[in-house]
């Protein structure tokens, strides 16, 4: 009775040690969002630029973290130290942009085309008053489509 | 008279050029950070950081928002921004200083230059003084600038939770890494 007892107790641990370290090993390597399987808020790159200026606690609270699906006239197409494409999307503010990471780069993207940029935005970063460079809504982990 | 207006116009616009020249940006400039620890080495970039150099007054500023760091885990990026960061509370980071050394080179000519860097960095919502040494290297008129530096943790009210504390380094290095366009 006793020794029958003793097993089962080692077995209920053995079963929570193989449980708790699955589920640990599965939550450390759980994979980032799914952009592409993640319903988007739609907008305007010229209404989210305009909304982080004019009220920006909505615009947090509203776009932050979340993936949005945006509209816009491409400015100019670069890419940065990593090779990752960015898009600049025109916005109410000549020297202002969209910002957007491409995940994967896009082609055929021409300037003055319009666009649609699904991504997560990440925020908006105030730019340099002293020197007069207004700053840009960032959208990273994007994706084009026409 | 309309000679005089022709050249006044002509000095101004040179005036206005020749300021601009001098001030040099970025948008996605690249700031990572490694961490040594015991199970797994912690790494982030973060490739949306905007810059601003100025040649003339030799002032240098980065700003970034904390949220932007990507981690090649998501577990680690959800940890990094809301039991390290607090990126809710504490949204963006900031560096403003100024560069010695800056004003003996020609931004025509191509070169590698050791400069000096001292300025106050946010982070966290603690502003500390720091000095450090960085490299700006001038090719084909093109500016970039890197530089790597470590930091405290304990010095910028980052607390490790006690659960991992002998798990993770007490200070990080920071790589900078910019690549500046012109201001037209």
């Amino acid at each position: 009775m006793k020794k029958r007892s003793i097993k089962n107790i080692l077995l209920f641990f053995g079963v929570f040690v193989v449980l708790a370290s699955t589920t640990g090993y599965f939550l450390w390597n759980k994979p980032h969002t799914n952009i592409l399987a993640t319903e988007a808020i739609e907008i305007s790159a010229i209404t989210l630029y305009n909304t982080f200026i004019t009220d920006s606690i909505k615009a947090k609270k509203t776009y932050v973290n979340k993936v949005l699906s945006v509209t816009g006239i491409v400015k100019s197409v670069s890419v940065n130290q990593q090779n990752q494409q960015i898009i600049l999307l025109k916005t109410s503010e000549p020297d202002a942009s969209v910002n957007c990471t491409m995940e994967t780069n896009a082609i055929g993207i021409k300037i003055g085309g319009e666009v649609l940029i699904k991504g997560l935005c990440i925020g908006y970063i105030n730019g340099e008053t002293d020197m007069g460079l207004p700053g840009d809504v960032f959208l990273v982990r994007c994706y084009y489509s026409t | 008279m309309i000679k005089k207006i022709i050249y006044l116009a002509i000095f101004f616009l040179f005036i206005k050029s020749s300021c601009f020249c001098q001030e040099y940006f970025t948008k996605n400039g690249r700031i990572s950070f490694f961490s040594k620890a015991t199970l797994e080495n912690i790494s982030a970039d973060n490739n949306q950081v905007i810059s601003l150099l100025n040649t003339k007054n030799s002032t240098l500023r980065f700003y970034l928002l904390v949220n932007a760091f990507h981690f090649p885990k998501a577990m680690m990026e959800q940890h990094f921004n809301s039991d390290y960061m607090e990126s809710d509370k504490y949204p963006s980071s900031s560096f403003k200083g100024i560069v010695t050394g800056i004003n003996n080179f020609d931004v025509e000519k191509d070169g590698s230059y050791s400069v000096s860097v001292n300025g106050t960095l946010e982070i966290h919502g603690v502003t500390k003084n720091i000095t450090t040494t960085g490299t700006i290297i001038i090719k084909n008129g093109k500016l970039s600038a890197t530089c790597v530096f470590k930091i405290i943790l304990k010095d910028y009210n980052i607390e490790i939770p006690s659960i991992v504390i002998n798990n993770i380094s007490k200070q990080i290095e920071i790589t900078v890494a910019c690549q500046y366009e012109k201001r037209s």
